[in-house]
């Protein structure tokens, strides 16, 4: 009954047309920076934090900036599929199948389950944050460093069985993606390492550089070999929609992702990549034709892209119930309550109920406005295959090139940009599967340095990965996973060679 | 495509531009003053940047602009501004973190934070508290003590960054007072006193802006605090050296600086504005509000306190004999 009236009056609110309209503006922003490479919902709000200041309302300000966030999330899925770009870490599984789909000249209902699986994650994930969020809150703080090593070597783990065709190749690749997160400052003891004296490298490869260089950059190098080859892939851009098979293969598919997203992304720190991730596994496992993954399955987009919208909605609930950031924009909005004079924490619902209830009912909207905006603009984006491969291949350059630059203004992220667009394409051409390294990247940091803090905890005992429940739990479930997968291998094997 | 790059160009334009507008004068300052925060977003180096960033426009003429330039412990951004043109419009905010004044002390740095920069005016104080989870045993610093000599078990405990003025002020501690203190180094303050909130580790360390919240919402409990005095926004906490425990550290300072060789009248100008600034009733509301302190100096005084503090950390560091190579 709280919840009910709460609701209400957060209706009230976030229907007032300036909220609506900075509600539209969020989510119109979020969706154009999801869509340019590099440029990412945390710098866009760091960006716009003077134009915050200006806004009188706490509860105006936020509502635009939860916009741009989730607004981003659903923009980040179609430069992945058209591209094979993704520009956020969340979308780098979207690439696979996605990908994939847009060759065969099924772009469109890539784009258009991804906007479907958005839509209905979002919204759930936010039905399940107004009923559930203060009981649910205390889940994130049980995940100390072991839970989250435990939780991330399973995620790291799973990315490398589902780069597909070879388990040596992604654990090659997973190593490398390792030694590359190892650039730059140690976690633990502050030192620089492999930095050869360059100060730009010093804090590491950057994520957005990499991820833009190896899939994107690596793509157009690759495009280059057979030049007579006028367009990025077919002129047929098919349909637009879903077909009906379509929907069919893909409805369970968002619901176990909206499932995954929602619990993992209450986790602080890479809970929408991890999320993804597991979605990913889990449709290949139940799926009854698992060699389409990687192929161009729908159920590969539609699981991850509903995961990581959910976890983008969950993640919120640590913010607003325990004043905790989880990730680098949720730390923007942190900020920008803070500068306005609002503590979030578990008094927040108390003392400014107008500000909980108004931003949860502005997400409700915010994600039909995403929907409307999102779904013709399918038909659009998917003609972007249509323009001739020697306008749009240079037009990628300059974009990524812009991007990296733009996120932390020195010119040597840009070399590293083409380095690693070189040594993309030599990946295309040897058949390796670059997924895997991107994510170990992403995943390296958080193994490391939370496999260090465990230790440093335990006096150097590694008991304390199995002593701790759900650190168990976790390395129970991927054992069970991983031996399943090695039986029917090896099943297979034998029945082919007998 | 274009649609969408349109409108999102001309919101950024209208964002970028409309600040700008009052253009005027050509005395100082007759564009924009960047200035650079070189952590993280969000953190208590920002928020102090984002409150003067919102406050300065009230006392000049142009806007001050916070800029975000994270990486290799705050030396990449501040080498940014060291290498920048000495003409004022290039500023760094948070001088006096622990990459200036506890750095240079245990490694070689690519510019010399005390020659190559100019002070302008100190604004704030970040004191290391040593906290404990609400639920914990302990209720003071004694009991982590009698805790330690009866089990012989190391007490471990979250700080934000290695080597940093958290690290350095619990290392300290526990050499002063003969307990066996494992430092968990994390990313930062916030994550450090969220795996604390979680009953992770036994006990951590963490600036009052960082935990006085979780003291509210009932989830820590604060034993004392290591500076020399009483912190001025968590006045009931005891210091370190009234438990009888020798040891005081600065904490993190936050300050203004601009680059060695920038005009005098520039660097008077911008001091004098953050003196404005800092004097400010509802300036002050909001550092309240922040839970941060709120410690002006000036110019000269500023150059003078930063020259103690980094030889007193750097006498800490020999003491405590701690390196990190």
């Amino acid at each position: 009954m709280e919840i009910f009236s709460g609701l209400i009056s957060g209706f009230s609110i976030a229907l007032t047309p300036i909220n609506l309209l900075f509600g539209f503006l969020g989510a119109l922003i979020g969706t154009a920076i999801g869509v340019l490479p590099g440029l990412g919902p945390a710098a866009t709000i760091a960006l716009l934090m003077p134009a915050i200041y200006v806004i009188d309302a706490p509860v105006t300000a936020i509502i635009l900036m939860a916009g741009i966030f989730y607004g981003s999330m659903y923009g980040g899925s179609t430069t992945s599929i058209l591209l094979n770009l993704p520009g956020e870490a969340a979308s780098v599984v979207t690439c696979i199948d996605g990908y994939q789909m847009a060759l065969k000249g099924r772009a469109g209902a890539a784009l258009g389950i991804a906007a479907i699986a958005s839509f209905v994650a979002g919204t759930i994930g936010i039905v399940g944050m107004t009923l559930f969020a203060p009981k649910i809150a205390g889940f994130a703080l049980s995940f100390g460093p072991p839970e989250k090593f435990s939780l991330a070597v399973v995620g790291l783990l799973m990315a490398v069985t589902l780069s597909g065709a070879s388990v040596v190749k992604g654990l090659v690749m997973m190593a490398l993606g390792l030694l590359l997160a190892s650039v730059g400052l140690d976690p633990i003891s502050g030192k620089t390492r492999f930095s050869f004296g360059i100060i730009e490298l010093q804090s590491g490869f950057d994520f957005v550089t990499l991820a833009m260089g190896v899939f994107g950059l690596g793509e157009i190098f690759y495009g280059l070999e057979s030049a007579i080859k006028t367009e990025i892939v077919t002129t047929k851009v098919g349909q637009v929609w879903p077909t009906m098979k379509d929907w069919v293969a893909s409805r369970m598919a968002i619901l176990r992702g909206t499932l995954v997203g929602f619990f993992i992304g209450i986790i602080p720190g890479g809970g929408a990549v991890i999320s993804s991730l597991v979605s990913y596994a889990v449709e290949k496992r139940v799926s009854k034709r698992p060699e389409e993954f990687g192929q161009g399955a729908i159920e590969g987009v539609a699981g991850p892209e509903a995961a990581n919208n959910a976890a983008s909605s969950s993640s919120f609930i640590p913010l607003l119930t325990l004043g905790i950031p989880g990730n680098a924009s949720i730390a923007m909005i942190f900020a920008a309550l803070l500068i306005k004079g609002i503590t979030p924490g578990p008094f927040l619902i108390v003392e400014h109920p107008d500000v909980f209830w108004g931003v949860i009912a502005s997400m409700y909207i915010g994600n039909v406005m995403l929907l409307v905006l999102n779904l013709p603009l399918v038909g659009l984006w998917a003609k972007l295959l249509r323009v001739p491969f020697g306008i749009m291949a240079p037009v990628i350059i300059l974009f990524t090139a812009i991007g990296s630059y733009s996120i932390q203004g020195q010119a040597f992220d840009i070399y590293s940009l083409v380095g690693f667009g070189l040594f993309g394409y030599l990946l295309r051409k040897l058949k390796f599967e670059p997924g895997a390294m991107v994510l170990a990247f992403v995943l390296g940091p958080m193994v490391e340095g939370s496999m260090r803090q465990s230790l440093l905890m335990s006096g150097g005992s590694f008991s304390i990965f199995v002593t701790r429940p759900i650190s168990l739990a976790l390395i129970g479930l991927f054992a069970v996973l991983a031996i399943g997968q090695t039986a029917v291998t090896l099943r297979k094997r034998f029945r082919t060679t007998t | 495509m274009k649609r969408v790059v349109a409108v999102f160009a001309a919101v950024m334009f209208a964002l970028v531009a409309l600040p700008a507008a009052s253009m005027a004068a050509d005395a100082f300052p007759s564009k924009p003053i960047t200035a650079v925060v070189p952590m993280a977003a969000g953190g208590s180096s920002d928020l102090l940047a984002r409150a003067i960033e919102k406050f300065w426009p009230k006392y000049s003429k142009q806007p001050l602009v916070v800029v975000n330039k994270p990486g290799g412990g705050g030396v990449v951004g501040t080498e940014g501004v060291v290498r920048s043109k000495p003409d004022g419009y290039t500023l760094y905010l948070g001088y006096g973190s622990g990459h200036d004044v506890v750095m240079p002390s245990l490694q070689k740095m690519p510019y010399d934070p005390l020659k190559d920069l100019v002070p302008v005016s100190r604004v704030s104080i970040h004191s290391v508290v040593i906290v404990t989870g609400a639920k914990s045993e302990f209720n003071s610093i004694k009991d982590i003590i009698a805790w330690s000599k009866k089990e012989g078990k190391p007490v471990t405990t979250a700080v934000s960054v290695k080597a940093g003025a958290v690290d350095l002020a619990l290392t300290a501690f526990g050499k002063v007072a003969g307990v066996n203190i494992v430092t968990v180094p994390f990313s930062g303050g916030a994550e450090a006193t969220t795996a604390l909130a979680g009953g992770h580790l036994m006990i951590g360390g963490g600036h009052p802006s960082e935990i006085i919240p979780h003291i509210k919402a009932g989830r820590f409990k604060a034993l004392a605090v290591a500076l020399p005095q009483r912190d001025p926004t968590l006045p009931d906490v005891p210091t370190l050296r009234e438990l009888g425990f020798d040891v005081a550290t600065w904490g993190s300072i936050k300050g203004v600086a601009a680059p060695a060789g920038t005009p005098k009248e520039v660097v008077t100008y911008i001091d004098e504005n953050i003196k404005k600034i800092c004097n400010d009733p509802e300036f002050l509301k909001l550092m309240a509000s922040l839970n941060q302190p709120v410690l002006y100096l000036g110019s000269d005084d500023f150059g003078k306190f930063m020259k103690q503090a980094t030889a007193d950390y750097a006498k800490l560091i020999k003491q405590l004999n701690i390196t990190i190579d």
